[in-house]
């Protein structure tokens, strides 16, 4: 009994150690990579007509460019300003009738849903998810031609699926709201299309 | 029955003893840097050896606040100058919450720091989740216009990465350069930290599983990150040394986990500042408060 009672203590007395340790090597320890997305002939098309999109759209951009004053590697706030209102308004006047959709279309779409559905799973990749859902985007409406609020955080993009989602030329960007999953002019902030409840 | 209550006893002051330990041991660091703190108003002290030929610099974090707490430690960064005359000054990102106007990058960027541009100390800035992507161009920055670059001081190379947008492109770009840099110290800057204590976001573990490997591929000794408004001087980890230097003009008072075992000192009562000294194989650094008390200082062997 004497012994038993014993036996019970140490347990006791050991498991807020162990759990430490736990804690402290979870916390430490490198996340699994996220298993490889299977790309099928279907998906492969969708990326292609993906592809073709965002060429179509930078041919645009660059003509809405030539619009905007010069920006150079040593400019003023003031010289930063014009260039963003022109290349803005250039933008949104181009793309005037732009939809939902254009980009993110339903077999691109659910191609990128099977990539983040498999990217986000498993208790390891749980920290991927707080790190999106605690992003501060107050104040952005989802709207196509319409700016990203510049008052909101961007969320940080994990390294590990911006290597598995189609790429994008520099000017293009990926980025969260939530859930919903957002494709952005990375100098105007426009919202070129977006995702509702892309991530799983 | 006895007996019983004698084990109850001994039982919980155990428990308490083992579970209380390291709290009590932050409370106490905590309050000793408090009372430093309150102590802060007497002469400079400088820790760095300020040799001659050393590459000397700063480093700010998470400052575009635009607050007088943001101006304090502007201020106390030009006093220090007047010691130790760094050359340059690296940004950890989130240089400018809110609005990014003409007025903002005044009062969130050259205002506070007036003194120390007039003294053509050069800025070296990263990208933040609160900075927009045209900060590169802004010439006061020195981004020459892109999202990562390198420059390099005698025997020391930088690379501000973007840690918003971590994509192939980039990680090979890093890896490219490192493969043939031939400055002996490699450090590596950004906004998010692969370590880090605080509450609020902590350890960036994607962000790590990238980065880590190729810090430790080619010699990269030393990372100074911000995101989280601390400071934090990070265990060695694998022999890399991580800095979280991201209350330049945003405090999070009490956002340390003393109990996370990463933590080699932190300190989130104060804003706060750093300064490098590369002299040879040695590094020095000092972590300055908003008042001007030391917070921290010592110093990294390459070796």
């Amino acid at each position: 009994m004497k012994r038993k009672r014993y036996i019970f203590l140490s347990v006791l007395l050991c498991a807020p150690i162990w759990g430490s340790v736990i804690a402290l090597a979870q916390s430490t320890q490198n996340a699994a990579l996220a298993p490889p997305v299977v790309v099928s002939p279907a998906d492969k098309a969708a990326i292609e007509t993906f592809d073709k999109q965002v060429k179509d759209y930078i041919e645009l951009r660059n003509k809405a460019k030539e619009t905007a004053p010069k920006l150079s590697k040593e400019s003023t706030p003031e010289q930063i300003q014009a260039y963003k209102t022109a290349l803005t308004l250039s933008l949104r006047n181009a793309r005037a009738n732009a939809k939902r959709g254009e980009f993110f279309r339903p077999e691109t779409a659910d191609f990128i849903r099977r990539t983040l559905k498999i990217e986000f799973q498993g208790k390891d990749r749980q920290e991927l998810r707080d790190q999106i859902f605690e992003t501060e985007t107050q104040g952005v409406v989802l709207r196509v031609n319409h700016p990203y609020a510049q008052s909101a955080e961007l969320s940080e993009m994990p390294a590990t699926l911006l290597t598995k989602l189609p790429k994008l030329p520099k000017d293009l960007r990926y980025r969260f709201v939530g859930k919903n999953m957002l494709l952005v002019d990375r100098e105007s902030d426009l919202i070129l299309d977006y995702m509702p409840e892309a991530l799983p | 029955m006895r007996r019983i209550h004698i084990h109850h006893l001994l039982f919980a002051f155990l428990v308490s003893a083992i579970l209380l330990i390291p709290a009590t041991a932050q409370k106490l660091n905590d309050h000793s840097t408090a009372a430093a703190n309150n102590r802060a108003s007497g002469p400079l002290k400088l820790t760095l050896p300020n040799k001659e030929g050393s590459v000397r610099f700063a480093v700010i974090g998470d400052t575009g606040s635009g607050t007088n707490k943001q101006r304090d430690v502007g201020d106390m960064m030009i006093k220090y100058h007047s010691l130790f005359p760094f050359e340059f000054v690296l940004m950890m990102g989130d240089n400018m919450y809110g609005g990014e106007a003409p007025q903002d990058f005044e009062k969130k960027f050259a205002e506070p720091y007036r003194a120390l541009l007039n003294n053509k100390v050069k800025f070296y800035a990263t990208l933040g989740n609160h900075d927009q992507a045209l900060q590169v161009n802004y010439t006061n920055f020195n981004m020459d216009g892109k999202e990562y670059y390198r420059f390099k001081k005698d025997n020391v190379a930088f690379y501000s990465l973007n840690s918003n947008y971590m994509e192939k492109k980039q990680v090979k770009w890093l890896e490219d350069e490192l493969a043939r840099e031939t400055a002996e110290w490699k450090v590596c800057f950004f906004h998010h930290p692969p370590y880090s204590s605080a509450k609020k976001h902590g350890s960036d573990g994607q962000l790590r599983e990238v980065l880590e490997p190729i810090f430790l591929k080619y010699g990269v000794k030393l990372v100074l990150t911000g995101h989280d408004h601390v400071y934090e001087r990070i265990k060695p980890q694998k022999g890399v040394y991580y800095f979280v230097s991201g209350a330049g003009g945003k405090l999070r008072t009490g956002d340390i986990d003393g109990n996370t075992g990463l933590s080699e000192k932190s300190y989130d009562r104060d804003l706060h500042f750093m300064l490098f000294e590369a002299a040879g194989d040695e590094m020095y650094f000092q972590a300055i408060s908003r008042t001007g008390e030391t917070i921290d200082s010592g110093v990294i062997n390459r070796k």
